[in-house]
């Protein structure tokens, strides 16, 4: 069975960077880039494990990243 | 519930969660689904749960929707049902058709959208003041540029810098091209401002938020007092802003830099308003609508249409003339991506005349603007002006 993964962006608590990153790897998450000016973690990690990251100390808010797309002229 | 006709789904459903009770909401749509939510290790296929958003995604069949649609009406936990949607952005965002290039002004020295934002009789220039544009990058070898300083960072794994798309060399001339091309009309707003030019979206035109909100941490990392963004993504009435966007803006702000973005161009108007876009429906990042020569909205220029995303400003969209990728070098478009430019200026050239950065120049943008006898929820507080 294949592991569903997606691209997600992690928003954090002020000063918890870069605490939280360990515990963000241990919950599952490959980190991608760390975004410090905005307290932002994006990275990839599988769906199912998207609640586990929710429940990390520090983190506010878990999101999929969308794709955006213009148009050929 | 508004639903355009044109929007791609996934045949999964999102469902959005009354705040204070999203176990009673998940316990409802299990019985509706047919899912145990106290199982614990749920099929992500089947439900995914997003308790700080308050939201679930579902897959459900036809049948299903009917009785989702039927909970979301009766009082309850589940507030509102809408089919999952597949991302594609700014549709009209195209080259003019020929006969729109005969504009009713006269643009023999500057554009029509440098007039109307009052740029032409402005004493302030943008000198010491930071800009990033974040969108396809920058045609290095545009002879318009040739001396200015620009500051270049791609985002996109395997493309450098160079635009090979052309609409960001487009909305980097008209927020910060020359007024004194070789060849008129001169075309830039804020013409001395520093350019940051961050490529966030490839030469296809594609992007992912990863790569956007990087480019948001470069330019605030450098001290950029305006980022513009044109571009996004349409969603349907009544989608919750991102948090994660809303949050980065407000952060952004404190730190000095101010987000503008396009509203969006999905509107068929007069026939149908579409709501603004994301991330520009974030209360925290100005959106911005797009009128013609004639001061009249834009057919596409998307508006407010729910409590959400709501309309800032305006700018000039429509037969907008600017500098583009080698060898067409200039083109003109129209489209929200266009008005946000020449709003970005506009910023750029208060900030230089003010010292206000943040939220300071937010309001000076927004009270400043000239009023239009149109409805806020189409230009908000009207056309920006320069300073």
């Amino acid at each position: 069975m294949t592991t569903s993964v997606d691209q997600v962006m992690v928003s954090v608590t002020e000063g918890s960077l870069p605490r939280v990153l360990n515990d963000l790897r241990e919950a599952g998450l490959v980190v991608d880039t760390v975004l410090e000016a905005l307290g932002v973690v994006t990275g990839t990690v599988e769906v199912r494990a998207i609640p586990t990251l929710l429940s990390v100390s520090g983190v506010l808010d878990v999101e999929r990243q969308w794709r955006v797309q213009l148009p050929p002229y | 519930m508004t639903e355009p006709a044109e929007v791609e789904t996934t045949g999964r459903f999102l469902v959005l969660l009354q705040e204070d009770a999203i176990e009673e909401g998940v316990a409802e749509l299990g019985a509706i689904a047919g899912f145990d939510p106290n199982s614990g290790d749920l099929d992500p296929e089947t439900v995914q749960v997003f308790p700080e958003l308050g939201v679930a995604v579902v897959s459900a069949d036809p049948n299903l929707l009917a009785e989702l649609n039927g909970a979301a009406e009766r009082p309850g936990p589940i507030q509102i049902v809408e089919p999952e949607r597949v991302v594609h952005v700014f549709q009209d965002d195209t080259a003019a058709p020929a006969e729109e290039v005969e504009a009713a002004a006269d643009e023999s020295v500057l554009t029509w959208g440098l007039q109307a934002v009052g740029a032409d009789v402005s004493t302030a220039t943008g000198k010491g003041i930071k800009i990033a544009v974040l969108d396809t990058g920058f045609e290095k070898n545009h002879p318009d540029f040739a001396g200015r300083a620009i500051t270049t960072k791609s985002f996109i794994t395997g493309e450098d810098v160079q635009d090979g798309h052309g609409h960001g060399t487009h909305c980097i001339g008209t927020s910060a091209g020359p007024r004194k091309p070789a060849t008129a009309p001169g075309y830039g707003v804020a013409h001395e401002a520093e350019i940051f030019a961050g490529k966030v979206l490839s030469n296809a035109g594609s992007g992912s938020d990863g790569g956007i909100l990087a480019g948001i941490d470069w330019a605030v990392s450098n001290g950029c007092a305006v980022i513009s963004m044109s571009l996004g993504a349409d969603v349907p009435a009544g989608t919750p802003y991102s948090q994660i966007y809303e949050i980065v803006a407000q952060r952004s702000m404190a730190k000095g830099t101010l987000i503008i973005a396009a509203a969006g161009n999905a509107s068929s108007r007069p026939a149908r308003i579409a709501p603004v876009g994301h991330p520009a429906r974030c209360p925290s990042i100005i959106s911005v609508a797009a009128i013609d020569v004639n001061r009249a909205i834009a057919f596409f220029s998307s508006g407010t249409a729910d409590k959400i995303g709501q309309i800032d400003v305006a700018g000039p969209g429509v037969d907008v003339y600017s500098s583009f990728k080698l060898p067409e070098k200039y083109a003109r478009l129209r489209g929200t991506s266009m008005a946000t430019p020449h709003a970005a200026g506009v910023a750029v050239l208060i900030a230089e005349k003010t010292g206000a950065r943040g939220y300071e120049l937010w309001a000076r943008l927004a009270l400043s603007s000239l009023r239009l006898p149109l409805p806020s929820t189409d230009v908000g507080g009207g056309l920006v002006q320069a300073p």
